[in-house]
């Protein structure tokens, strides 16, 4: 599914005059939002001019905050995302003393959305952690036996913290994005246990990346009218799909998570469809990523 | 701390490497890091840009040395709860907030006693600026977002706020802006980076030591926020007082220009 | 810091030259035009305009020591009224503070129906739409003008049906705002049928289905041209 740009834009205008949405679309999106975007679907694009396959603009920014050990900011379309990573010491776990920890927690406030309540995380963010964790175990994109300073005494602990600050849909894709970018970031400082006092010794001087060894990327769909599959749903067309699936892929081509909360039933063939996506997706935000890393050390 | 169920935890207890740094002992210099003078009206440059949030009715940016704030402003909408509904007037709802990784320490998540002040802080600052009265049965909704705290976040939040509210068409008396002080002994220092905010003082005496915020409103030039902590005599009080004005005032041409593009980028002129 | 874009949006390479060179003539006219217009003004909140001897205040303003000052964002704009003194008022041309106020006209989406009254979420006020749900209440006195003791909530109105009313009252605390049904123009507008298509109005208490050609009944408006909905 390569974009084409010129043909969705002609698609695009010919569904526009047809039915001569253009004079009121603010009207069909409130009453009618759902025969609005059945429409352009009939001709094989969406609302905004974009391909069913195709992927919001999407920008990265990194280091940006310096209070952070290791920031990025992510624009996919007008979803924002904010990760910052702070890294603290603490003892480790009991039941495994030569692992650190990782610990993402992504947050909607009402800052992002009308949708949200100042409170609490509701459910959506909850999900939102718990799959960001599982991506994070399941790819293995960072040893927790790096962050181990000294087994059974000390080990780092990396607070990942996801704020939204737009929310118009996809929000899984984006906060992957920003967690991996932000993780390349990160710049910890050398740590050695005193033998004698046995406190720890922070020489803030010396500072080194994490090794992140892969990389995975997450792709999210959208199915509509139980047979439709678009990529990178925005927050009108996620209130009107009747399911959703989020692969996510490393670089090896390998499948890391597949995440799949109920809704339409997929057949074989979707879900190849869905895994092929994934991985051409995999690959321009890796090259992006690339990009920005090195910009960032050119300076 | 109550235990936060809802989100997934880490450890019981971490620290912050910075505990473990050798702390060198550092007088506190004769000048400012960044080149301003003490005792001198010298605000940070401010970048500040409207309409970031597509989802907001009205948002803004600002940032300011190492400050960044970003604000969303949501309404006239109904209000939440029945009770608090007022017939006469609209209610104004802020919320602040920090972001956990914009401070040296890590913040938690759960909002703290010092934002819900400073909350309420916000509240008191912006709550003259605007014309309730024409929007009865409504609420307007402001939050705010600490991105990196650099100092003076609770000035730049006020001015961040109102900036948000403009650009979301809500009716207002004026702009208001904030700016904030430090006063040092006998040097006040204006917009103070979070350094200056929390260094040790360099006598024992506890005499002139204190921070100020001031709210002002510049065209009807009325204050509508004093927050003052600390030691002040009456003199170096009411000179602080003058000073923040003045840095309000400074600040007061960038806001408007900040407005006046985000117009012109928003809406096309009106026909004839 | 650097920003770096993944797709560069690709400029249309197939844009006739023809038509840009209209538009660009276009643009033109309306610049020699502005040219001999005074230019728009943009304002900030607080800002003074003119004192009350020579205009009067508008939307947007309010009058403080006699003096007219600015309170919204917006482009300043100056209209003569005859002998009176010209009105200056802001305009912002997205709408948005509108309220819905007492006797305007009310496009509205039924929520929830009860032998009593029907709850709505008013979508427009007249043709500008609002972007927070406000909440209404239509009682069962206030849908027709006629034998308000014998209707039938049921019969006049089905969760999902889109319809006209008009503002009676804005309610006290505990209530939403109150919205009447009772004039001929006023009702329902769209309604989908048990089948799930759009209904066809037949009289003003029937409308029939095209596919199932069952009729139900509802209290239906008038239809206005102005008021059509494509």
């Amino acid at each position: 599914m390569l974009r084409r740009p010129q043909r969705a834009s002609k698609l695009h205008q010919r569904v526009m005059n047809t039915n001569s949405l253009t004079q009121a679309p603010w009207h069909q999106t409130t009453v009618e939002p759902l025969e609005y975007h059945r429409k352009f679907l009939k001709e094989n694009c969406r609302p905004d001019g974009r391909e069913l396959g195709e992927f919001r603009t999407t920008t990265l920014n990194i280091g940006s905050i310096t209070t952070a050990d290791g920031s990025a900011l992510v624009k996919l379309g007008n979803t924002t995302i904010i990760c910052g990573i702070k890294g603290e010491l603490a003892a480790p776990p009991a039941d495994a003393p030569d692992k650190g920890y990782i610990v993402p927690n992504v947050d909607l406030p009402p800052l992002c959305s009308s949708r949200f309540r100042p409170g609490p995380p509701g459910e959506q963010a909850q999900a939102a952690s718990q799959f960001i964790a599982d991506v994070i175990e399941n790819s293995e994109m960072l040893q927790r036996e790096d962050l181990c300073i000294e087994k059974g005494k000390l080990s780092w602990v990396l607070y990942c913290d996801i704020i939204c600050l737009d929310y118009d849909g996809n929000i899984l894709d984006a906060c992957i994005i920003a967690l991996l970018a932000s993780m390349k970031n990160v710049q910890l400082p050398e740590v050695h246990v005193n033998e004698q006092t046995g406190l720890a010794e922070v020489n803030m001087k010396k500072k080194r990346h994490l090794n992140i060894v892969k990389h995975p990327v997450a792709a999210s769909f959208a199915v509509f009218d139980n047979s439709i599959l678009i990529v990178d749903p925005t927050s009108d067309e996620e209130n009107l799909s009747t399911g959703f699936i989020t692969v996510v892929i490393d670089e090896e081509e390998k499948l890391c998570t597949v995440h799949k909360p109920g809704g339409t039933p997929l057949s074989n063939e979707k879900l190849q469809d869905c895994i092929n996506r994934a991985i051409t997706r995999n690959k321009e935000v890796c090259k992006l990523l690339n990009k920005v890393m090195k910009s960032m050390k050119a300076k | 701390m109550p235990v936060d169920t809802k989100r997934l935890r880490g450890p019981e207890e971490s620290q912050s490497p910075w505990l473990f740094v050798e702390q060198e002992q550092q007088s506190p210099p004769d000048e400012r890091e960044d080149g301003r003078r003490k005792g001198q009206v010298d605000v940070r440059p401010i970048f500040a840009r409207c309409g970031l949030v597509s989802q907001a009715k009205g948002s803004a940016y600002i940032e300011s040395g190492k400050t960044k704030v970003i604000c969303s402003v949501y309404g006239p909408r109904e209000t939440e709860r029945k009770d608090e509904t007022d017939m006469k007037f609209g209610r104004l709802v802020c919320t602040f907030r920090f972001a956990p990784f914009s401070c040296a320490k890590r913040c938690g998540w759960i909002q703290s006693t010092q934002e819900k002040d400073l909350s309420m802080a916000l509240l008191g600052s912006l709550h003259p600026g605007l014309c309730l009265h024409r929007y009865p049965r409504s609420q307007i909704d402001v939050s705010v977002l600490v991105l990196e705290n650099d100092g003076s976040a609770l000035a730049h939040a006020v001015t961040c706020a109102s900036l948000a509210l403009a650009d979301a068409g809500i009716e207002m008396y004026d702009l208001v802006l904030g700016c904030s002080l430090r006063q040092e002994g006998s040097d006040y220092l204006l917009d103070p980076t979070f350094a200056e905010e929390t260094q040790e003082p360099a006598t024992e005496s506890t005499e002139n030591r204190g921070g100020m915020m001031v709210a002002l409103l510049p065209s009807l030039n009325q204050v509508s926020g004093l927050l003052c902590s600390g030691d002040l005599e009456q003199q170096p009080l009411v000179e602080a007082v003058a000073a923040c004005i003045e840095g309000c005032q400074r600040i007061y041409s960038v806001a408007q220009r900040c407005l006046l593009t985000a117009v012109k980028k928003k809406n096309p002129p009106p026909d004839g | 810091m650097t920003m770096t874009s993944l797709q560069e949006t690709d400029v249309l390479s197939s844009v006739q030259p023809i038509t840009v060179h209209v538009i660009t003539i276009g643009r033109l006219a309306s610049e020699a035009c502005a040219v001999n217009m005074s230019p728009w003004k943009v304002c900030v909140p607080g800002e003074r305009l003119c004192s009350t001897e020579v205009c009067k205040a508008g939307s947007g303003t309010y009058i403080r020591h006699s003096f007219i000052f600015a309170s919204l964002a917006g482009y300043v704009v100056k209209k003569n009224e005859g002998e009176e003194l010209p009105v200056i008022s802001v305009a912002r041309e997205t709408e948005a503070q509108l309220l819905p106020d007492v006797n305007a006209i009310v496009t509205c989406k039924v929520t929830s129906i009860n032998s009593r009254f029907a709850k709505v979420h008013i979508l427009y006020v007249g043709s500008t739409p609002l972007k927070n749900k406000f909440r209404g209440t239509i009682r069962k006195e206030d849908v027709r003008a006629t034998e308000k003791d014998k209707v039938e909530i049921y019969k006049c109105f089905r969760p999902g049906d889109i319809v006209l009313a008009k503002v009676i009252s804005l309610g006290d605390v505990q209530s939403n705002y109150l919205l009447t049904t009772a004039e001929n123009e006023l009702g329902v507008v769209v309604a989908h049928s048990e089948a799930g298509v759009q209904m066809v109005p037949i009289s003003w208490c029937e409308m029939q289905c095209p596919r199932t050609h069952a009729k139900e009944f509802r209290k239906v408006a008038r239809v206005q041209p102005e008021y059509l909905m494509p």
